[in-house]
């Protein structure tokens, strides 16, 4: 669906029913230079279980009006203007990569608003290898050829995928050069701007998981282990065989997970 | 549970990954390993030792059969080699029904003779005959029954006693009755063995064979010979006869009921000689044949007057039966031993053993009796 | 695994996953209708699209899914959706789309079914054609109506081996929002990857040289994934909630392989064309060998070509890549590996000198068939079109004279000496 957020259009999907804000909201937050597509299997399984849910595409990604937003902090006020846009209520939300962030600083400056966080793949920080920022910058296909060749483990680079006949890569592909005009190379340069992830960290009260992905070569286990210190006891658990994409390469396991933590913290009728 | 039960789903388990219903067909040589530590963690290396897809037939038959063990060939034929290089070796002596199928009687006398093998074919329809022919290097009993295709029965039970005294291994062909009918292994044999070319499969589909065994002694045998010799089924052959077997009970039993009926027919046919068909009361053996196995099975012989080339003339003429060599399948085969399954064994041999000239083996199939019977009385009227 | 990987490996590797339970390096062949659920809330799972995994053999199934994603990978696409035949995949990626009062416009250059299905079956269903000359760019763009809501052609053109103009098509889609289909039969994905110039989907006829042994018939549709279908109202199936699926909104749901499940979910389900597990897995094998076949394909194809082009009983000799052909900058360009195996090429002497050769060549099979590992060869105006006369011969493209040939991976010097038989009949008959 479409919805205006500080006059401009933002797209979210829905899992496939419509948004009732009298429900318990999930909401999913995609990477860098990705879209809503990335969450729709687990978004799709919230959606029947009679939560409200939210896959919204980042300003300046596939469906929403741009521009792309330059800071982590810009975007969990927006985010925030999206649940205020919206009235959604007891809010999980559920975040990979750069996504995490996000939560991060919105979870902490807006405590009132959620239930649970789940981090998907993430460290406290995320700082951007150089060669991939300048490739995003002057060689967009080459960054997209970078970050999928990092994100996805073996199974991705395999073209093997959940869903019979879907390349997962060849998919995430399509995804990111449809974006990497500025999107990209926006989102990496927030990723790789943002330092407040220790204090955002602190300031979290509510229930957290954090999913780890055994092979995860863009999150790598030294910045997950940073945030896992810094949150208030998080649920944790790893999927050893998956790399970054793990909601993709392992979605049984992450729904799994998922669905756990989030039934029993911000259970829905 | 019960026969039927266990023949649709003994050794089959939904595919863990998929789900998929019936087991998947692994046309694969080889099996990746997870690390070298964990080698062999899951129980496959290399096709030739080992095969998913093989391997659940071989749990199916395993069961059917009440053994402890089920090793599958490419054929029945290399089922009953491995058996003879399990039990026997140079120096050693066999005793084999003198009924057996020509191949088994050339695999002997051709072959395994080579190597230093002593055969005595014994009239195993008469168990005192098994017990003199016993030696001190007697290692192996092999019987077939009813033998092909002179449908003679030997006592599973008296001779499996023998065996036991001599530690022989008593080794019995139940490729006619299958375990639907008859359970060697209960009566007291050590291994039964299959060509499941004919009821598992069925359908004239595949060629294979199968080797159950009770003891884990003898597995353990048998399977050593499927790993060096390497005389193994193809997942596409042990696919198709794990389908066929779903239907063994049905098939043995509308194939046996229309047996009877055409055996009865024959018998009372002016133009017929003589028939065989252990369900008759007029078969010299139909008390034991009752006694060991709960039905009489699909196969019969008979001889029309005139001999020889009366039998041509009819097997010529006969519509909806078909001239082929196979046995046990849906479709209803003729056959004339003398010149076909049997043409190996020596004339005198053959005439010491009961397989005449004029003997036309009959395999009923799974067609209408009404018209199995219509097509033998329309080409006897030719004879 | 950092990068993206090549041809070559993808070719044998993409898309498996080796079965966890015990490793099977070959990909297991699930020959079985359907598939056990652990549990009712994985079932409803599957149905409602919120997992993967498979329910029953028509709609998906574990040894074509391999195929599929293969496919999709070698293709550069992000989903592929296999068919019973090629046909069958025609026919599924068009009516996914289209409905009545929709419009075609498509190439004059088609194999005879694609021809016959958009001629004669589509219109019984309210859908038109209209077909222009492959050469005529501003014909495609003229030929462009309200209601079109597809382009059509195949890269290498039959029987005249004319090259479509990737990209100046896809322009013309791009302009008027309709997507751009690509029949890929004839060139594969090693050939060219027609996403790469701006096709939104192909299809393929994987009997052919994907295939390679001309032992499986078989079809597949494979999303681009770069198709704005959200951009327009044009495309309901696609971008309007979907009734059978709880009112699913595949665009919003799926993105770039919206398409391809469209087809998943309606065409598999309620037409149900699938390929058989068992065909899979023969395509699977004749896959791995894909770039080594071509390669051999196209090596032959030259030598042949320099062999024909030397013959004296040779009239003509029609190729994309002789510099003679009109299409050879435009095969360069989108095919600079080869433009495939297929020659066409006159024999001196006309009907009866063709008809001569074709008889008196013996390892060339004759057949209508393309794409096998064994040359085939064929006369059309005795065979395929017999029954139409000069005149309308020469409107098909085809002349009297015409052989067609597909070039097989033989030793070249043996399909030489075979066509070295087939000339001297083809010369005795002159002399007589």
């Amino acid at each position: 669906m479409y919805f205006d957020v500080n006059g401009k259009q933002v797209f979210a999907t829905t899992g496939g029913k419509p948004f009732d804000n009298g429900k318990p909201a999930v909401i999913f937050l995609h990477g860098s230079g990705l879209d809503h597509t990335f969450w729709g299997l687990h978004s799709r399984f919230f959606a029947f279980r009679n939560y409200a849910v939210l896959v919204p595409d980042l300003p300046g990604h596939t469906h929403s009006d741009g521009p792309a937003l330059t800071s982590i902090e810009a975007m969990a006020d927006w985010l925030d203007d999206i649940v205020v846009a919206l009235d959604a209520r007891n809010v999980s939300l559920v975040a990979h990569s750069q996504g995490c962030l996000t939560a991060l600083e919105f979870a902490s400056r807006y405590p009132e608003r959620v239930r649970t966080v789940s981090f998907v793949a993430s460290g406290l920080a995320t700082p951007v290898n150089k060669v991939l920022l300048d490739a995003a910058e002057n060689d967009p296909e080459a960054a997209v050829a970078m970050m999928l060749g990092w994100g996805f483990g073996s199974a991705g680079q395999l073209h093997q995928g959940p869903i019979p006949g879907n390349s997962m890569v060849a998919g995430g592909r399509t995804v990111m050069r449809g974006n990497t005009p500025t999107a990209l190379v926006t989102d990496l340069k927030a990723c790789n701007a943002y330092g407040n992830g220790r204090q955002a960290a602190a300031k979290i009260t509510c229930p957290v998981q954090v999913i780890v992905a055994g092979k995860d070569r863009m999150a790598p286990a030294k910045a997950t282990a940073e945030l896992i210190e810094h949150l208030n006891n998080p649920v944790v658990a790893v999927i050893a065989q998956s790399g970054h994409m793990l909601p993709q390469e392992a979605p049984d396991q992450c729904r799994s997970l998922l669905k756990t933590f989030i039934f029993s913290n911000n259970p829905a009728t | 549970m019960g026969f039927r039960t266990r023949q649709i789903h003994a050794g089959v388990t939904p595919d863990p990954t998929t789900g998929s219903i019936l087991t998947p067909i692994y046309q694969s040589t080889t099996y990746v390993q997870p690390s070298v530590d964990e080698y062999l963690s899951k129980g496959y290396t290399y096709s030739r030792s080992g095969n998913p897809t093989v391997k659940a037939l071989e749990l199916k038959l395993a069961d059917l059969e009440g053994g402890i063990d089920c090793a599958c060939f490419g054929t029945g034929m290399s089922a009953v080699l491995a058996t003879m290089l399990a039990f026997l070796e140079a120096g050693a002596h066999a005793i084999v029904s003198d009924v057996a199928y020509g191949g088994t009687y050339r695999l002997s006398t051709k072959i395994l003779s080579r190597f230093g093998v002593d055969y005595t074919f014994a009239d195993t329809s008469n168990p005192d005959d098994v017990a003199a022919s016993v030696r001190e290097n007697t290692k192996l009993i092999l019987t077939e029954t009813p033998a092909n295709p002179t449908m003679k029965c030997s006592d599973i039970a008296a001779i499996s006693d023998i065996a036991r005294k001599v530690r022989a291994v008593h080794a019995v062909d139940n490729t006619f009755l299958t375990p639907y009918y008859q359970l060697p292994l209960e009566l007291g044999a050590d291994v039964s063995i299959h060509s499941t070319t004919k009821y598992m499969d069925g359908h004239n589909a595949t060629v294979g064979g199968a080797v159950i065994s009770k003891s884990e002694e003898h597995a353990a045998a048998v399977r050593f010979i499927q790993n060096s010799t390497g005389t193994i089924m193809s997942p596409q052959v042990a696919w198709l006869t794990l389908q066929g077997c779903k239907t063994l009970s049905v098939r043995m039993d509308a194939q046996s009921a229309s047996a009877m009926a055409i055996a009865e027919f024959l018998e009372a046919h002016p133009k017929v000689e003589q028939v065989a068909y252990p369900g008759l009361t007029s078969f010299a053996q139909h008390e034991l044949s009752s006694r060991q196995a709960s039905g009489f099975g699909a196969m019969l012989w008979f001889e029309v007057k005139g001999g020889v080339s009366a039998g041509k003339r009819l097997m010529d003429n006969v519509e909806l039966w078909t001239l082929a060599e196979n046995l046990g399948s849906v479709e209803s085969l003729i056959t004339h031993p003398v010149t076909m399954t049997h043409a190996d064994v020596e004339p005198a041999e053959r005439a010491r053993v009961g397989i005449i000239d004029g003997l036309v083996r009959a395999s009923v199939g799974l067609e209408d009796t009404d018209d199995l019977i219509a097509a033998l009385a329309a080409a006897l009227e030719q004879v | 695994m950092s990068r993206f990987l090549n041809f070559d490996t993808l070719s044998l590797h993409a898309g498996q996953t080796v079965d966890a339970e015990h490793g099977a390096r070959a990909t297991p062949i699930y020959q079985t209708t359907s598939y056990v659920f652990p549990d009712t809330d994985t079932a409803s799972s599957i149905f409602n699209l919120e997992r993967g995994g498979h329910a029953y053999s028509r709609i998906t199934n574990p040894t074509v899914g391999v195929l599929e994603q293969r496919i999709a990978a070698l293709e550069d696409g992000s989903a592929a959706v296999c068919t019973s035949s090629g046909m069958a995949a025609t026919f599924c990626a068009i009516t996914a789309i289209l409905g009545q009062g929709d419009h075609i416009v498509a190439s004059t250059q088609m194999y005879g079914g694609n021809i016959s299905l958009m001629k004669n079956t589509l219109p019984r269903f309210g859908i038109t054609t209209t077909f222009v000359d492959p050469t005529d760019i501003d014909g495609f763009r003229t030929a462009i109506q309200a209601n079109t809501k597809l382009i059509y052609g195949e890269l290498i053109g039959n029987p005249g081996l004319d090259i479509l103009d990737l990209e100046a098509i896809a322009k013309i889609g791009a302009d008027h929002h309709v997507p751009f289909m690509v029949d890929a039969t004839f060139n594969t994905p090693y050939l060219c990857r027609c996403f790469d110039y701006g096709a939104n989907m192909t299809i393929h006829s994987v009997t052919k040289w994907m295939g390679g042994h001309g032992a499986a018939i078989g079809g597949v549709v494979v999303d681009g994934g770069n198709f704005d279908w959200g951009a327009t109202d044009k495309y309901p199936t696609i971008t309007e909630p979907y009734a059978p699926f709880s009112g699913i909104n595949l665009w919003e749901e799926f993105g770039p392989s919206a398409f391809a499940t469209r087809i998943r979910a309606e065409a598999m389900r309620d037409i149900g064309p699938s390929m058989s597990p068992m065909n899979a897995f023969l395509l699977l094998q004749g896959i791995e060998t894909l770039s080594l076949r071509m390669d051999r394909h196209l090596s032959n194809t030259m030598a042949l070509l320099d062999y024909l082009s030397n013959h004296k009983q040779v009239s003509w000799v029609n190729h994309p890549s002789l510099p003679s052909h009109s299409s050879h900058d435009l095969a360069r360009k989108y095919l600079p590996k080869g433009a495939g195996s297929i020659i066409s090429f006159g024999v001196e002497g006309g009907r009866e000198a063709g008809k001569a050769f074709i008889e008196n060549v013996e390892l060339a099979s004759h057949l209508a068939n393309v794409g096998d590992a064994k040359t085939l060869i064929i006369h059309p105006a005795t065979t395929t079109h017999s029954r139409i006369d000069a005149a309308a011969l020469s409107a098909a493209g085809i002349t009297e004279d015409m052989v067609r040939l597909s070039v097989g991976l033989e030793d070249v010097a043996d399909i030489t000496a075979d066509f070295d038989n087939g000339f001297r009949a083809a010369r005795q008959l002159a002399k007589q």
